[in-house]
């Protein structure tokens, strides 16, 4: 039988979100990361990337959607912890951070207009960038089904839909 | 959250060693789309003092063939199984069963080994502590189960004593069905149990120094006909207000033998005994589907408010036996 | 048709950008130096007495900065008319009321607090049903308020605001009638909006006598107007944030506002107080109760002769809004049935779960869903089209009805039967529709059906707006205007019609911060008011700042000002392009124009929505599926295509035609808890169910405003409710009438299970 490690937990943490390393100490205080903390949490609160939405924080919503090595994954329901090591992504880091270009998904939100209130957003088009990372070429139901886990409660799915779909389109996959 | 002591484990054997360590008090963390809304939500009449993550013990994901059988680690994720074309091949109710579960972002994370241990869903046992304080129901110690009498809508229709909650899990129906085994390690040591063993009226036969290392599913002979069907108020992310998984092994028309079990009916998934009995050497057709359903239903006790359950669960297993949508 | 620049075309939204990169800024989003967060200790009971509060261990709590409870709130009243809520009280009375606030350094340590807090409650008798709250020995919730009754409101919409219509004489409808139907209904499944984000709010205090006020309000000025009303006279700053969605839920919401102020004033810090979904889902504000026991009088062609019936209203533990909500619902059935005689005598009833509040469709589709299934069964029993029905009685020009504020107002909008007409012909209604409980279809199990709802309102012409436009010397324009934007992408809309107004690049008009310091009187987006009432005071605004340019650029020409035009930023002289003056050789770089605008109320031209469904209902498990939405509307002129499709589509959701089938919240009525506080229990629509949805959309000129517009978003979602009850009912043969349609009701009505007692006590 192993022994337990003698010192627990580990006093540092570090993540990777959008390309960026980011240190922080393990423990109770206001600035530091907690072990009960999620990554929702911790990208909104202590790294201020807000782009990251908590509306359920149950699992149920998707606005708190990220990329976890590529995967997409509710930051809610995870805790900063057990995400060392992982390559985060968030809606932050879509766009091009040199040229602020935007990613063809978001410049195809805008131009149909694919949100009313906008607040489900960043989790729908992180879905989104997940699926188009794994099949380039989806049809439309493998779409509904890659965002079946994303609540808008606008109604905003149809022109979600014409977006993504738009951007099959002319990525030239379809 | 309210905060714990929290370790990444990398061995079987010292999470084992840290569950006996906290003696009750610890709680295993897997793909935690399960988990964490129990803790958030407060509803365990003790908040565990330490969360042990296994997701960092090397070789518990995998899906293994063997000759006889196929062997699925606990920490594989329902999206892992949901891609592998040999259990889409061999079992595919399995398949069909994970993708029923919750969303891609959870099926993403979420293991089959914390599906098979996830809490219940039961209202008044997950009734949040943030709104007046959690419901103290017969499962956290209490004298009665609010249900009985309350808002019943998704709960046992069969065999419920003192707790009408269902065990929630999919996975477990399906591997119910296919005559699944789990490898649990301990404190004591390994032990194999059959998943149809494994869930008892308050949760399941785990010791708090134990976990699910794997699960073995043998390879169905001959080839039987499998469904999983799920009936929930929408397609993704609803629990099943029934389910269904078959197995079906046919000659010709004539059904040499079945597996039938229900799902969200019971406590534990629910071998519907009588109708595969009845089943034998039969000839397929309508009317033999709708006996099955009978006799499948057969003892079944509904609530005030559940009885819709019971009827579905019959044009389920019809609609099973029938081999029809 | 005229052919403008901006109006009419797809453009994106202003703030299009910061949405898909994530940089927009929600009210949770933001945090302000030395913030303190707050949270709510909340009831265990539906109604009781507090006998005691200990606090003593809680403040003991390092990080703690102030626990308060009833004995020490300020005495700040919510509430309907006349207000009657303190933000804690000494009674309880609903599961989930607040008891004690607490302000700490983190939500966490908010947390641990709450939970140590020691609480002697006596627990009181509860009533949940109207019915049994008024009668005489039911459990009173306030003293002021005998058999829970709510007085009628007469005072909100003026001297005569309706609480009830009385019109004609019912005895004589009664004879006219050739069949009269009595019937009951109840919109009671307490569907929530339930928008994404939840309520939130800053509150930071300078002095004793200044607040500042950062919310997710949908109406950011009102709500100032109205925190001022609730405080006393205090400097109040209401500060808007982009709305992460509302549907009238977070118009007014003091319930979080107040105590946020309260701590805030108890610890000299900013306190944000954002609720979690547990808390928006089971203590903030869901849809009124409705229960209509009906009589309506019908001949052979339709003609409606009377409606008479009782109406009672829920509104839980109080509602801000429902006597304002009656009166809109009394206005809207007037424009649904052209009637002589009726004698409709709503109540309005507090009761013991979570309140109510003002949410889309604003007191009329609670009516409606509730009052349409009873002239369904007459129009049954006449052997009607519903379409030719609704297409004969509803409003039309020259035709007369009594609005919320009680006043005789004609109708002077157009007539709506071309977009009935064109509805019915893209849904195919005459193929589908086969009369009265026969199914459109059968295929083994599975039998479909098809209905048609209708509604519409007078409020695209209510209440006050008022705005500014500058215009700055570099050829830019500035709206100021207290309009949020919730979603409809109105903030951007307001900008094309400057746009147009002045012939500026869209990139050069921008509308300031939703900041009431800033900017003049704004209701805000509600109703449907956005594009007309709003639209009129930013244009007039527009058109006040353009006459004042062209009065300082006149003399630059020599001609009169009233020969000037400008475009992008020039001013040139009708009809002669070639000599084109950039406004700052007019204006200086020393001066602005500043125009104005104001908007007094219109209620003369109402909107119009009509929606077709169409279900499948699987008879061997009682699950409706909804196939297929055509919603039918005409709406002057499109301002923006895609928002107004984005409105349209918005018909499924924020408590809209789902909660006719599986939308719901989970009463316990033994515990008074409500058991589906969260987002998988509580159903809402996914990606992977969505109905074939198709919009008809008309562009008949209303004598509205410059651009002959009306607005329609608010009231897409209500005629559907009850459309699909009719389509269900064809669907399976049996009429339904008990929302929502859960598999459940549904196999009890094909008698496939046993059936029970339905709510309702007479
Ligand atoms: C929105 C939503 C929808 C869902 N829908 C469904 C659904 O439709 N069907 C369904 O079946 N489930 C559903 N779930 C439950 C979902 O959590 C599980 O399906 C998931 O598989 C749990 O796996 P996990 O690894 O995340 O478990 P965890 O949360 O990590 O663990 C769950 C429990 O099991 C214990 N545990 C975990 N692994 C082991 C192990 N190896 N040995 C012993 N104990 C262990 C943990 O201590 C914990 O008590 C849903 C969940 C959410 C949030
Ligand atoms: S906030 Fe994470 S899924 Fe809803
Ligand atoms: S756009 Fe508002 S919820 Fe999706």
């Amino acid at each position: 039988m192993t022994s337990i490690p003698k010192k627990h937990p580990p006093h540092t943490l570090s993540l990777t979100v959008n390309g960026e390393t980011h240190s922080f100490i393990l423990g109770k205080g206001p600035n530091e990361v907690s072990p009960s903390h999620t990554l929702a949490q911790t990208l909104r609160e202590k790294l201020g990337l807000t782009g990251t939405k908590i509306s359920c924080d149950r699992g149920a919503c998707g606005s708190c959607t990220v990329l976890l090595n590529g995967k997409a994954v509710f930051s809610c329901m995870l805790l900063t912890v057990e995400c060392e090591g992982k390559e985060i992504t968030t809606i932050e880091g879509l766009s091009d951070p040199k040229t602020g270009n935007l990613d063809p998904l978001q410049q195809s939100f805008i131009d149909h207009t694919a949100f009313q209130c906008g607040f489900c957003t960043p989790g729908i088009i992180m879905s989104t960038k997940a699926l188009l990372n794994t099949n380039p070429s989806p049809t439309v139901d493998e779409v509904k089904e890659a965002l079946s886990g994303n609540f808008c409660r606008c109604i905003s799915h149809y022109h979600v839909l014409d977006a993504v779909m738009d951007v099959v389109k002319k990525e030239g996959n379809q | 959250m309210k905060s714990f002591v929290h370790f990444n484990t990398r061995s079987v054997d010292e999470a084992i060693h840290l569950l006996k360590k906290y003696e009750g008090k610890a709680k295993i963390n897997a793909g935690g789309t399960d988990l964490l809304g129990v803790l958030k939500d407060r509803i365990l009449p003790e908040y565990p003092e330490a969360i042990i993550n296994i997701k960092t013990i090397p070789g518990l994901s995998m899906i293994e063939d063997g000759e006889e059988k196929i062997l699925i680690g606990a920490l594989t994720t329902l999206a892992d199984i949901i891609n592998s074309s040999l259990i889409e091949k061999t079992f595919p109710l399995l398949k069909e069963a994970a993708l029923s579960v919750a969303s891609p972002q959870i099926r993403n994370v979420a293991t089959i080994g914390g599906n098979l241990c996830q809490d219940t869903r039961c209202w008044y046992y997950r009734y949040p502590d943030g709104i007046g304080g959690r419901i103290n129901c017969f499962r956290k110690g209490g004298k009665t189960c609010p249900a009985v009498s309350g808002e019943n809508q998704y709960h046992a229709v069969i065999g419920a004593k003192k707790c009408y909650a269902v065990c929630p899990s999919d996975l477990a129906v399906a591997l119910t069905a296919l005559g699944a085994n789990l490898t649990i390690a301990g404190q004591k040591g390994v032990r194999t149990i059959p998943v149809e063993e494994f869930y008892h009226p308050l949760g399941n036969t785990l010791s708090p120094d134990e976990m699910i290392t794997a699960i073995h599913i043998p390879k169905p002979f001959p080839v039987a006909r499998q469904t999983f069907h799920k009936f929930t108020l929408r397609k993704p992310i609803d629990f099943a207000v029934v389910s269904v998984s078959s197995l079906i092994f046919l000659d010709q028309e004539i059904c040499t033998s079945s597996r039938i079990v229900l799902g969200a009916v019971a406590s534990a998934p629910f071998r519907a005994y009588k109708a595969e009995e009845f089943l034998k050497e039969k000839k397929l057709s309508a009317k033999t589907a709708e006996e099955a359903a009978r006799l499948a239903l057969d003892g079944s006790k509904p609530l005030a408010k559940n009885a819709y359950k019971v009827e579905i669960a019959k044009t389920l297993v019809k609609r099973a036996v029938q081999g029809t949508e | 048709m005229t052919d403008y620049r901006f109006i009419g075309k797809s453009t994106p939204r202003k703030d299009a950008r910061d949405i898909v990169t994530g940089k927009i800024k929600f009210i949770n989003d933001v945090t302000i130096p030395n913030m303190l967060y707050g949270k709510v200790l909340r009831s265990p009971f539906p109604h009781a007495l507090i006998k005691n509060i200990d606090t003593a261990e809680a403040m003991r709590i390092p990080g703690v900065e102030a626990v308060l409870t009833h004995k020490d709130v300020p005495e700040w009243m919510g509430g309907a008319s006349p207000l009657h809520v303190r933000i804690l009280d000494n009674k309880v009375r609903y599961v989930g009321d607040g008891v004690a606030l607490v302000a700490a350094e983190t939500e966490d340590i908010c947390e641990e607090a709450l939970r140590l807090i020691r609480v002697e409650y006596e627990p009181l008798p509860a009533v949940y049903d109207v019915e049994e709250a008024l009668q005489p020995e039911a459990p009173r919730l306030y003293d002021m308020f005998p058999g829970n009754l709510m007085p009628p409101e007469n005072r909100i919409f003026g001297p005569h605001t309706l609480q009830e219509v009385v019109i004609g004489d019912v005895d004589k409808g009664l004879e006219e009638a050739d069949f009269i139907i009595e019937g009951y209904c109840t919109y009671e499944n307490i569907p929530n909006p339930m928008p994404p984000e939840p309520p939130g709010v800053i509150a930071a205090w300078e002095g004793s006598d200044t607040l500042t006020v950062w919310s997710a309000s949908q109406g950011p000025h009102m709500f100032k107007v109205a925190l001022q009303k609730r405080m006393g006279s205090i400097n109040l700053q209401s500060i808007g944030s982009p709305v992460g969605a509302s549907y009238g839920s977070k118009f007014m919401s003091w319930q979080y506002v107040l105590p946020a102020a309260a701590l805030a004033k108890a610890t000299g810090r900013p306190v944000k107080f954002c609720y979690g979904k547990a808390e928006h889902l089971a203590a903030f504000t869901v849809r009124l109760g409705s229960r209509i026991y009906g009589k309506v009088g019908m001949k052979k062609d339709g003609t409606v002769t009377f409606v008479s019936g009782d109406w009672l209203v829920n509104t839980g533990a109080f509602s801000e809004t429902a006597q304002a909500m009656v009166a809109v619902g009394c206005g809207e059935a007037q424009l649904m049935l052209r009637c002589r005689n009726w004698n409709l005598k709503p109540k309005v009833v507090c009761t013991n779960r979570t309140a109510s509040g003002q949410i889309r469709g604003f007191g009329g589709q609670e009516l409606k869903c509730a009052l349409t299934p009873i002239i369904t069964m007459g129009m049954e029993k006449a052997g009607l089209d519903p379409v030719d029905f609704f297409k004969k009685n509803y409003v039309k020009p020259g035709e007369d009805f009594y609005w919320r504020d009680g006043i005789r107002w004609v109708c002077r909008g157009i007539d709506f039967s071309a977009a009935i007409d064109r509805g019915a012909e893209t849904f195919g209604w005459k193929e589908k529709w086969k009369g009265w409980l026969i199914p459109t279809s059968v295929k083994g199990a599975k039998r479909r059906g098809v209905g048609v709802g209708v509604h519409g309102n007078a409020d695209v012409g209510e209440d006050v707006s008022e705005a500014f436009v500058r215009l700055d010397p570099n050829g830019t324009a500035t709206i100021y205007s207290g309009l949020a934007e919730h979603g409809t992408g109105q903030r951007s809309s307001i900008c094309k019609m400057v746009a147009e107004i002045l012939q500026l690049p869209l990139e050069r008009v921008s509308v300031t911060p939703t900041d009431s310091r800033v900017n003049p009187f704004e209701l805000g987006p509600v109703g449907s008011r956005g594009t007309y009432a709003i639209g009129s005071a930013v244009i007039a605004a527009a058109e006040d700042a353009k006459r004042q340019l062209f009065e300082r650029m006149a003399q630059k020409f020599n001609v009169l000002p009233e020969e000037l035009e400008t475009k992008d930023g020039t001013v040139y002289v009708k009809g002669r392009t070639e000599t084109k003056i950039p406004w700052i050789k007019g204006m200086g770089y020393d001066s602005t124009c500043m125009g104005h605008g104001r908007f007094e109320p219109d209620f003369s031209q109402p909107n119009f929505m009509m929606i077709f469904t169409e279900v499948e209902v699987d008879t061997g498990t009682g699950k409706v599926e909804l196939i297929r939405v055509v919603g039918a509307t005409d709406v002057g002129q499109v301002i923006d295509p895609l928002s107004l499709t984005n409105q349209l589509n918005g018909c499924l959701g924020s408590a809209g035609i789902d909660s006719a089938l599986f939308e719901e919240t989970v009463f316990d009525t033994r515990l008074g808890r409500i058991m589906n506080p969260n987002m998988i229990d509580y159903k809402w629509r996914t990606f992977s169910e969505l109905p074939e949805m198709e919009h008809v959309i008309l562009e008949t000129p209303f004598p509205s405003h410059r651009f002959h517009a009306i607005g329609v978003g608010e009231i897409t979602p209500s005629p559907g409710p009850s459309a699909v009850l009719m389509a269900v009912s064809n669907a399976i043969g049996v009429r339904m009438n008990d929302y929502p349609l859960t598999p459940d009701k549904v196999l009890r009505a094909l008698k496939k299970i046993a059936t029970t007692k339905r709510r309702g006590k007479r």
